[in-house]
């Protein structure tokens, strides 16, 4: 047996701190979050507030496979930052267990914004609460949260940056905050879309881009809406008739799972068009491998179920070829080469 | 290798945080302190674990009692609050627990049988009632990673499984459940911000702390099973929505009663 007083004190799993002070930490200065011109406020974030020192620890941590039970696979694993950090699978099978997962791993953009519910269900809700599922499941990184401490603890500068970053010792609390930190940071406002919207140089959109903008106005703002590309709701976008399938804790039910009202059966959370050029392929289990099946989908094959969204016609928006070229030619406007390449963001 | 918690920690709890300021509106003169015992009975006999007891026509023997109580106040004869800061506290009766394969690979909750919680610097005063919550409110329900009072994901009382409610699993119950020949096992648990669910109690002379030496509150597990049909749904959680906030209801009207003031 490990020396014990070591873990518990380091651990501090039961030793109360305050928090409901929303300062920062002395010897750590705080983040002044930009919020894009185009852009509505972002969630007000007092029990954690950024700091320069808490995002870069908060990236360190995003890229170290020290957070997985067998030290091979850190959250970039599944969350490429080239990819607009989703992991360009339907269903991916990188975790430490190796099986495949149920769901397809989302991109992370603009979670600042992201208020009613994390996942695809929105079984989570917050970043903080949140990390703690892929750190401990056994699909994921399988990480025990003991040696997790153990392990960060034993690198000397994470023992710095917690010290600066929370003015605490390590625990997987801090290690939560400052992932959810570097992944609030992660704004994406630079696509030539936003540049055209705030008039800024490089801001042009073709005529056929304008057409395509206007469809998606009309016919998917409704839900992907505002300048987020996203409501944060939950909808049932008929991709499939049929949701009596109620293994693995419902997994395929959608919202219902979490809520269990029966007007949530499936329904999952819209997700942002944001970089969706890079994000294939699509939905919450990557059954589309490109925007073009994408837009048949909502065109022609649109499934009928008593959840579906009303916003949805039973037999689809049956678009004109044109329309569905433009839509696509507008929805690759949306793509953010600054995010995607951004040095802050990166691979430390 | 094998991990195993220790509670001593639990005496720091109120050292490093100093809120008092903006949690009282008691004036403080000379503070005292008291303890608080939550007595888990069965009807009028003393709960236990692993015994039989019967309650109505059926025969439980149980494994498990916890629940979070959180914010707790005492209020005074002219209706100031005194809210006990970082009070959040685990309450309960259990033997060894396996919690091996949810934060840790293999971790061991030894058994533990915890009903008083003690409270210090209470502004001197006459106290008429006492307010407290079964459950962990939403500001901390929705953040697990807000530590405060004994709140922590590493004792089995959290939901952290992946892409489920991740939040606490407020209340806990758990055993055997038999009538006649029917029966099996049963585990009730409650949670959801909605399940949060707020006690007042009053004494029935006004306290004074500086001259008592603490509180007794009867938790009645007969309350708690109350109307609700263990063998018919022997494993009531989120999933069973009405069961599960009938049984947080039970927590909130009927199973906490004041019992007496210990001298
Ligand atoms: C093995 C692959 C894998 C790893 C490793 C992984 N994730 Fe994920 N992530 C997923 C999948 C799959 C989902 C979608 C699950 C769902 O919605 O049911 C997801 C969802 C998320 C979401 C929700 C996003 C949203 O918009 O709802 C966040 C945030 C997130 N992951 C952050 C992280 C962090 C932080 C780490 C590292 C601690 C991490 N992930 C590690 C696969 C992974
Ligand atoms: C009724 C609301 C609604 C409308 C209208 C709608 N969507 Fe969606 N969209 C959703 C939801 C919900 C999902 C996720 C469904 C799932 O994964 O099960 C989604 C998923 C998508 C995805 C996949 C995103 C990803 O990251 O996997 C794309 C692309 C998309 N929609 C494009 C469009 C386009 C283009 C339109 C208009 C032609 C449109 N949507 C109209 C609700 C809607």
């Amino acid at each position: 047996m490990k020396n014990l007083a070591f873990h518990i004190a380091g651990l501090s799993f039961v030793l109360a701190a305050c928090h409901d002070n929303p300062k920062v930490e002395p010897g750590s200065q705080p983040y002044q979050f930009e919020v894009p011109a185009n852009f509505p406020a972002p969630l007000e974030n007092r029990e954690n507030p950024m700091t320069k020192e808490g995002i870069a620890l908060g990236r360190l941590l995003f890229y170290d496979v020290r957070l997985s039970g067998n030290n091979k696979i850190s959250c970039a694993s599944c969350h490429e930052p080239k990819l607009a950090f989703s992991d360009g699978k339907a269903l991916g099978n990188a975790g430490v267990s190796g099986t495949t997962l149920h769901r397809h791993a989302p991109a992370l953009i603009n979670l600042a914004w992201a208020g009613n519910g994390l996942f695809w269900d929105g079984g989570s809700t917050n970043l903080e609460s949140q990390a703690f599922g892929p750190l401990t499941a056994a699909d994921e990184m399988h990480q025990d949260l003991f040696e997790l401490v153990d392990e960060l603890n034993a690198v000397p500068d994470y023992v710095t940056r917690f010290k600066v970053a929370f003015n605490e010792k390590i625990t997987s609390q801090s290690v939560v905050k400052a992932l959810a930190q570097f992944q609030r940071s992660l704004v994406s406002a630079s696509s030539r879309y936003d540049k055209y919207r705030r008039n800024e140089p490089g801001g042009n959109l073709s005529p056929q881009e304008l057409i395509g903008w206007q469809l998606v106005q009309e016919k998917c703002q409704g839900c992907h809406a505002g300048e987020l590309f996203t409501d944060h709701d939950y909808h049932n976008n008929g991709i499939d008739a049929d949701f009596s399938n109620d293994a693995l804790e419902g997994i395929f039910q959608g919202r219902f799972r979490v809520t269990y009202k029966t007007a949530d059966i499936g329904r999952f959370k819209t997700p942002t068009l944001r970089n969706i050029a890079l994000t294939a392929p699509y939905m919450h289990d990557g059954r589309f491998e490109s925007l073009e099946d994408v837009l048949d989908h909502y065109s022609e094959e649109i499934k009928t179920s008593p959840t579906l969204d009303l916003k949805l016609p039973e037999k689809g928006l049956k678009l004109k070829e044109e329309e569905k070229k433009a839509i696509i030619t507008f929805l690759k406007t949306l793509t953010d080469q600054e995010f995607i390449t951004n040095p802050e963001f990166s691979r430390p | 290798m094998k991990r195993i918690f220790i509670f001593a920690l639990a005496a720091f709890i109120f050292s490093s945080c100093d809120s008092n300021d903006d949690a009282s509106d008691v004036a403080p003169v000379t503070n005292s302190k008291t303890s608080i015992t939550f007595d888990a009975r069965v009807g009028s006999a003393d709960f236990a674990l692993n015994k039989d007891f019967t309650i109505g026509s059926r025969t439980y023997n149980f494994s498990k009692l916890r629940y979070w109580v959180s914010n707790v106040t005492l209020v005074d004869a002219k209706g100031a609050e005194y809210l006990v800061p970082n009070s959040y506290y685990l309450m309960e009766e259990v033997g060894d627990l396996n919690l091996s394969g949810t934060i840790a690979d293999k971790l061991t909750y030894p058994a533990r049988k915890r009903e008083t919680i003690e409270v210090e610097d209470i502004p001197a005063g006459e106290y008429k009632s006492i307010k407290f919550s079964i459950g962990v409110d939403a500001r901390h329900n929705d953040n697990l990673s807000l530590a405060d009072g004994e709140l922590t994901i590493a004792n089995g009382m959290s939901n952290i499984a992946w892409m489920w409610h991740t939040s606490y699993i407020f209340t806990s119950v758990g055993g055997t459940v038999k009538e006649g020949t029917t029966g099996g096992d049963f585990t009730a648990e409650t949670g959801l911000n909605a399940n949060y669910k707020t006690v007042s109690l009053d004494f029935t002379t006004p306290v004074n702390f500086a001259t008592t030496k603490g509180v007794v509150l009867n938790l009645d597990v007969t309350r708690i099973v109350d109307g609700i049909d263990l063998i018919k749904t022997p494993k009531v959680n989120a999933a069973q929505a009405t069961i599960m906030s009938a049984l947080a209801n039970n927590y909130g009207t009927k199973a906490l009663s004041f019992s007496a003031i210990s001298k």
